[in-house]
């Protein structure tokens, strides 16, 4: 079917510009990330998904420069430039699942991650497309169901459906289950020098991360246990405590690999944890 | 407190009593195999896990009259298939070095079911220096503490170390919750089990391993569930059942109660249960006879246990 090619070529082509953000942060590449990513464009009718891609990396195509500090050169601002002017920020980001729709709000969140961290990196020379801020994440309790949602749809929530009495509690919140897979796709959103409700909501539930990570290692699922084990490894940066070591979960990653963009998460998880990668 | 999985676990408990009940003969023990008892603990293995259940089912109190006089029958008739006790105490007089028939034995002493001259043998076995360095598993270690603080010959030279003895498990090292494995969910379910007696003493975690549990039985739960490994994901319910503050999820009880039978039978794992090579009612009946003794453990220690302490919130 036309959208699984689709869906295949935008994969494959985040994949390899996130292999290219790996040996930029490794020294291993060229100094270029995006826009490397774009000159190996060879059809024209191929760039769209080539921009797409860095859209979907979001600020972990800046990660190199995040994390080495070394400047970023003219022509990676024009790709990046470019990217932003063909898929601009949506001027009004939708409602936090679970009463908004998930994939527009990860879109959201991880455009608002790349538009801020390029600004961070290049204060005086501000991206033409500006991201509003979306709303914020659902926060996690701990002590609820797996997958518990307040409020599902309908307004009726499925504490109430369960007869848990659980309804009572305000404003968004979900299980650990949900909540730490959708936190894991806002990955690249933990960086140094960004923050915002997001990372907030990962500070409040350290135990939610560390729950989903474990989850997702044990379902050999190591692409997610790499995005939400980055989570942990930022928050052990900020010095929240954990209820597990990061270090050895971010090398037991390591050691499984999973493609380009499980190798840069691992890889930025180490730097978080100021580890050597084995 | 919410209680949204109690009619459920009541169902699932009473079902799979009824079924162990059924089917109590499909355990029994042949002529052979009672004169080869000293030889072989597997021979008899099933019994012991049937009393088990009938013990926690009469000792938590919980069950309807129906289920208590099930539980009375089933009990009555695993201690008349161990000769009323004296098939125990041959196996232990002959093999001194297992423990088998120690810890079965614990589970009649927690009904009222008691053989003097076993007790004596017991209270010998247990203050000997050679009991206590067996060779077991760790966890097994936990099991025969157990069966000695239950039969009431924990002390003195019986004494044991259980600080000790805990800190040698899996469980007890509190490891990396993503690097368990099926076998080791075996492990820690029964480290927790020996350490609170079933659930009658919470209190019997160290602290420091209640919090982790608590912290990752509703993933472990949640993995074995979703691998339909019923008897693992079960052993697991009766985990949250032994924590100072229990818990447990209305979903897993609805999810065990979707894959009972509807003559009680609880599934060992997602393999077909019947099928035209395997319809022996006797292998059967041996192939699941743990999964539905499991079923029916966490359902009358999780009910037991709703009754006397506050349970997480939404659960």
């Amino acid at each position: 079917m036309t959208s699984e090619r689709s869906r295949t070529a935008h994969s494959e082509s985040a994949d390899q510009l996130a292999r290219r953000a790996l040996d930029a942060l490794r020294g291993a590449g060229g100094a270029c990330v995006a826009a490397a990513h774009l000159d190996a464009v060879e059809d024209e009718s191929d760039r769209p998904v080539a921009l797409g891609a860095v859209r979907v990396l979001g600020a972990d195509v800046l990660a190199p420069y995040v994390l080495t500090g070394q400047d970023i050169p003219a022509e990676e601002r024009d790709a990046l430039e470019l990217a932003l002017s063909a898929l601009p920020p949506v001027r009004t980001p939708p409602a936090a699942p679970p009463a908004g729709p998930a994939p527009a709000w990860v879109t959201a969140w991880v455009t608002w991650g790349l538009v801020t961290a390029y600004t961070r990196l290049t204060p005086t020379d501000a991206p033409a497309a500006a991201a509003a801020l979306p709303p914020g994440p659902a926060r996690c309790d701990d002590t609820a169901p797996r997958r518990a949602a307040w409020p599902a749809d309908g307004g009726r929530t499925t504490a109430e459906a369960a007869g848990t009495g659980a309804a009572t509690r305000e404003g968004l919140q979900e299980g650990w289950v949900t909540w730490s897979v959708r936190m894991g796709q806002l990955a690249s959103l933990a960086l140094p020098g960004l923050d915002g409700p997001v990372h907030d909501a990962a500070r409040s539930s350290p135990l939610a991360l560390a729950r989903g990570a474990t989850r997702a290692m044990l379902r050999r699922d190591f692409p997610t246990a790499a995005r939400i084990a980055r989570w942990l490894a930022w928050l052990h940066a900020e010095g929240v405590p954990l209820p597990l070591a990061p270090a050895p979960l971010t090398d037991h990653i390591g050691l499984h690999g999973g493609g380009g963009r499980t190798d840069l998460d691992t890889a930025i998880a180490h730097r978080l944890l100021s580890l050597k990668p084995v | 407190m919410s209680n949204a999985f109690a009619r459920t676990a009541h169902d699932i408990g009473s079902r799979a009593l009824t079924w162990l009940h059924t089917h109590r003969a499909h355990g029994a023990l042949s002529p052979s195999v009672r004169a080869e008892l000293g030889r072989d603990a597997d021979a008899y293995k099933t019994v012991g896990e049937l009393t088990l259940a009938a013990s926690l089912v009469l000792r938590g109190g919980v069950a309807g009259t129906t289920e208590l006089a099930l539980a009375r029958e089933l009990l009555e008739h695993c201690w008349h298939q161990l000769g009323d006790g004296s098939l125990l105490y041959e196996r232990l007089l002959r093999h001194p070095l297992t423990t088998d028939a120690i810890e079965t034995y614990a589970h009649f002493a927690r009904s009222g079911y008691r053989f003097p001259e076993l007790e004596r043998l017991i209270a010998h076995t247990v203050a000997l220096r050679s009991t206590h360095a067996v060779e077991h598993v760790p966890n097994r270690r936990l099991a025969v503490a157990n069966a000695a603080r239950v039969i009431g010959l924990d002390t003195g030279p019986g004494a044991y170390d259980w600080d000790g003895l805990t800190r040698a498990t899996w469980l007890g090292a509190t490891p990396e919750p993503w690097h368990i494995d099926w076998l080791t969910g075996y492990s820690v379910t029964h480290t927790a089990f020996h350490l609170t007696d079933w659930g009658r003493l919470p209190g019997g975690l160290p602290a420091d391993i209640a919090t982790y549990l608590t912290h990752w039985l509703p993933v472990w739960t949640d993995i074995w569930a979703e691998a339909g490994h019923w008897d693992l994901m079960a052993e697991l319910m009766i985990v949250g059942a032994c924590l100072p503050e229990p818990w447990t999820e209305a979903a897993d009880w609805q999810r065990l109660a979707a894959v009972q039978h509807e003559d009680g039978l609880v599934p060992r794992d997602a393999q077909p249960v019947d099928d035209e090579d395997d319809d022996d009612p006797a292998r059967r009946f041996d192939a699941h006879y743990h999964p539905t003794v499991v079923a029916a453990v966490a359902a009358t220690t999780a009910l037991t246990r709703a009754l006397d302490a506050p349970w997480q919130p939404g659960s």
